[in-house]
């Protein structure tokens, strides 16, 4: 019986945000904007349903008097992540 | 990016996609390596000059590099704040030169007791140890070659036991930070000139 893909992740602008967070140590949010070519606020309410499953931390702080926005992937996300791309891979594995 | 429903390979292909993205930023401007191989290269031949008694100096030239060593980490603390993004490379590599610069200062400890000219071939080793492992974590493959060099240079110094050492600092100043500086400042500059052109 194959698990259900994590809903969580399975949308294309939180995946997208995780796959870059699982490379890197924090990204900041315009990076991660940037990157996936999205809007301020689709990203923001992404990363915000991302916080709350604790899949991400997000720091806030001031940069050269700016506000700044940090994140970075928890211990949570990461085995989320890989529970999700091993899932993905029996998917793909059975339909071959 | 929409929100589409994704298929598994196109889920699949978007993670490739991202984590490509993500190893692909770079930022360095070479300022940094720039400053710190100036002194180095000044401060060696001075101490050249120095020691041949061809000039004369209040106190040894390598004492120039304690404001060095400030203005150097004060750069190095902006140059951070303006990444955007940390990789587990930067923190890598940032632990071998920390490492590097803590042994260096160990070493230096040696003038206590005199110990002479064997400190400096001490310092080659360990820059070519660290500039080596630094090309092997970046595959940066100037480094890995550089480093290699710094370590031959270490080995010849131990049949130069004498003021002449210094030139071969200057020269592993040169080599591990200059040359490297200036490559990642025009790299960088033509990044950001790429940059400033799409904005136009």
């Amino acid at each position: 019986m194959f698990k259900d893909l994590d809903p969580i992740l399975h949308s294309q602008l939180r995946l997208a945000t995780m796959s870059l967070l699982i490379s890197v140590k924090q990204a900041e949010f315009t990076f991660i904007k940037e990157k996936t070519n999205s809007t301020a606020g689709n990203l923001s309410v992404q990363v915000q349903k991302l916080k709350e499953a604790g899949y991400i931390e997000v720091i806030k702080e001031f940069k050269d008097n700016y506000p700044n926005t940090t994140c970075k992937i928890t211990q949570k996300g990461i085995k989320a992540f890989e529970e999700y791309v091993k899932v993905l891979q029996q998917y793909l594995q059975v339909k071959k | 990016m929409e929100e589409k429903n994704l298929s598994g390979e196109e889920s699949l292909k978007l993670i490739h996609r991202m984590i490509y993205e993500a190893k692909g930023y770079f930022y360095e401007t070479g300022l940094s390596a720039i400053i710190y191989g100036f002194s180095i290269l000044v401060c060696t031949v001075l101490a050249w000059f120095f020691e041949k008694k061809l000039i004369s100096f209040p106190f040894h030239p390598f004492l120039l590099m304690t404001p060095v060593f400030f203005i150097q980490g004060w750069v190095q603390y902006k140059e951070e704040k303006k990444k955007k993004v940390k990789t587990f490379t930067d923190e890598a590599i940032d632990y071998v030169w920390t490492g590097f610069f803590l042994s260096t200062f160990a070493a230096l400890c040696g003038n206590f007791v005199n110990a002479g000219y064997i400190i400096v071939t001490i310092i080659l080793f360990l820059t070519g140890f660290a500039v080596f492992i630094t090309g092997l974590i970046s595959k940066f493959r100037y480094n890995i070659f550089c480093g290699i060099i710094c370590l031959l240079i270490a080995i010849i110094s131990f049949f130069i036991q004498n003021v002449n050492i210094y030139l071969l600092l200057a020269t592993d100043a040169v080599l591990v930070w200059l040359i490297p500086g200036f490559i990642l400042r025009a790299h960088f500059k033509k990044q950001k000139h790429g940059r400033s052109e799409l904005l136009l």
